[in-house]
């Protein structure tokens, strides 16, 4: 390359800024157009499309194609937002070599003839390709890693991440191979005598490729156990679905009686459940006291509630719902008791009508009852009834009498 | 052994340990020490540790088969053939629910309320679910999605081969016997020759 004088390269300055300009002010539509693989030729004015292909930015890859962005600027901006899926890796050293011997010898050319200006811009040139070479292969490194670690989460199936796995790992395969090209006895011959081009080309590169390479196998180490692991899983997932469709379609199959066979399988040697239960050793005397602590801390809220119970005031045993219930359901007997002698004009025997309607109260609590709702009456009802008690001595020597029956009778007025 | 008392109750009570369900106890089992010990203490009751084939569970088998021995076996075994098609279809099931591109493995977590949800809105998924769970391995009685998925899922936690790590919430984790479950299917399978694939054939690579 001849040295570019000032006015070119304020030339070249100019041109550079102002396309790089255009890419920031059409910036939306440019990276909708990254992700849509076309350019929407609407979002344009006309001369901003031709400054954007003037600019190489855009190009019409086929006459009938729509225009798209250049892969240069589509690579740049995958890089950029690390998108795994676009993101190009370059393992092309063989080039980016040969540059730097041409460079080497431009510069050692001019520093011969003692054009050190000349010189100078090409050591920078050269410094730029040593950058470059090394920044490829740190690029690359970063998009490897950056796939691992996401687990090949930009592609969806299991399938396409094998796939992705298995591309990765030939294009470190390649990234290798282009490591291997770059020989430091050759690159020590070429910076021979020149402190400069040792420290670039000797000491620099040497310790920033062999970090990649440490790099770059390391990678390689987690990408294949990262593929047997997809390939597990993916045997795994096949075994079930086929395993399943086996048996749906066979729905009497059976397997051979391994649990009978001389030599049980491992798998089918599952031993019954034992629960292992102990109880408190009393004879042991140097645990007394930690079992009198045990029997203490027991909770003893059920021992507390019961009296509380118990204790509870006889309205409020009344007020259970089934006992009141039964409770009306005996006085509403009672009352028809008491009607059936209003439309008898004899006396009724409370027991024979007990008898008779079978109802199953204790004859003693119908008698009471009886005896409670006469008494219960107002004073001038009562006279409406005669009451007669059926009653015995308890014994001969004891006077207490006791109720047998009880008749009742409407008493004329 | 005192140390191992917990882990022997476990295990004589007929769980399977595994890094998910039991870490500490996984770790102790991997050692060639303990597992002597533990061997040696279970010897008088007709007991052994055993795992499966890459040693990602751990259970007790018996020592010496003897007739009783065999007759718990052959119910175990004839449980286990029973199961394994809901249990398959279950696999199936959550893998495509919840859209999942691998089949579950040991330490997946699975939450309930999702899988309810995405199941809630499909019909094709509703139905299958349906027939899974008056299957009488899960035995649901109930038409309610709610009623049947949390059904299922006990269930499986009942068989180990899920955890809840708190009872409360609704969310659960895949255990390491589904290892031992597809032990069991891969083993059946190259004993009885099925014609069931596992290896993806060149046409689906490529």
């Amino acid at each position: 390359m001849a040295p570019l004088d000032t006015g070119a390269a304020s030339n070249l300055f100019n041109v550079g800024a102002e396309r790089l300009a255009l890419l920031g002010k059409h910036h939306k539509a440019l990276m909708q157009g990254y992700l849509d693989g076309f350019i929407d030729e609407a979002a344009f004015s006309e001369s901003a499309l031709k400054k954007l292909i003037a600019a190489r930015i855009l190009w019409r890859p086929d006459e009938q194609q729509p225009l798209a962005l250049r892969p240069l600027v589509s690579e740049l901006i995958a890089s950029m937002v690390a998108d795994e899926n676009r993101r190009q890796i370059n393992a092309d050293v063989a080039e980016k070599l040969e540059q730097i011997r041409n460079r080497v010898q431009a510069y050692r050319d001019a520093q011969y003839k003692g054009d050190y200006s000349v010189a100078e811009l090409q050591l920078q040139r050269l410094t730029e390709h040593v950058h470059d070479l090394s920044g490829q292969f740190e690029e690359a490194i970063d998009s490897l890693w950056h796939r691992l670690n996401s687990d090949f989460g930009f592609v969806a199936s299991l399938d396409d991440k094998i796939r992705e796995n298995e591309r990765a790992q030939k294009q470190l395969r390649r990234l290798l191979d282009g490591l291997v090209l770059l020989d430091f006895n050759e690159l020590i011959e070429l910076s021979e005598g020149n402190n400069q081009l040792r420290k670039l080309l000797v000491s620099q590169l040497q310790n920033q490729l062999s970090s990649h390479h440490s790099s770059l196998l390391e990678v390689q180490k987690r990408l294949v156990e990262l593929l047997a692991r997809f390939r597990q899983q993916q045997a795994r997932s096949m075994l079930i679905t086929n395993m399943a469709a086996f048996l749906r379609q066979h729905p009497k199959y059976q397997p051979a009686d391994y649990p009978n066979r001389s030599d049980v399988p491992v798998l089918f040697n599952q031993a019954a459940a034992i629960q292992p239960q102990a109880a408190i050793a009393l004879d042991k005397a140097s645990e007394r006291q930690i079992l009198a602590e045990l029997v203490r801390a027991l909770p003893r809220s059920a021992a507390i509630n019961l009296p509380d119970q118990q204790s509870a005031s006889f309205a409020a045993v009344m007020e259970d719902e089934e006992i009141a219930a039964r409770q009306q359901a005996l006085k509403t007997d009672v009352e028809n008791f008491y009607l059936r002698v209003i439309d008898k004009a004899g006396p009724l025997s409370a027991l024979d009508y007990l008898a008779e309607h079978q109802l199953s109260w204790d004859s003693e609590i119908w008698l009471y009852q009886i005896i409670a709702e006469y008494q219960a009456l107002p004073q001038d009802e009562k006279h409406m009834f005669a009451i007669k008690r059926d009653e015995v001595p308890a014994s001969a020597v004891n006077s207490l009498l006791l109720i047998r029956d009880i008749s009742l009778s409407l008493q004329a007025a | 052994m005192l140390q191992h008392g917990p882990l022997l109750e476990r295990l004589l009570a007929g769980d399977f340990i595994c890094q998910v369900s039991d870490e500490d106890a996984f770790r102790h089992l991997s050692l060639e020490q303990t597992q002597q010990d533990i061997n040696h203490y279970l010897r008088p009751l007709n007991r052994r540790l055993v795992s499966n084939d890459d040693n990602s569970v751990y259970f007790l088998a018996y020592h010496e088969l003897n007739k009783a021995a065999r007759e718990q076996l052959s119910g175990q075994f004839a449980l286990t053939v029973q199961s394994l098609l809901p249990l398959l279809e279950w696999l199936q099931l959550v893998q495509e629910t919840l859209g999942r591109d691998s089949a579950l493995t040991a330490g997946d977590t699975i939450k309930l309320q999702e899988f309810v949800l995405r199941t809630e809105d499909n019909q094709s998924l509703r139905q299958r679910l349906n027939q899974l769970a008056s299957d009488r391995f899960f035995n649901s009685q109930s038409d309610a999605l709610d009623n049947q998925v949390k059904l299922i899922f006990r269930r499986l936690k009942e068989h180990g081969y899920l955890l809840q790590p708190h009872s409360d919430r609704q969310y659960y984790i895949v255990t390491g016997k589904i290892d031992y479950l597809i032990d069991v299917i891969r083993f059946i399978r190259d004993e009885e020759h099925l014609p069931v694939d596992d290896t993806p054939t060149q046409q689906a690579m490529l």
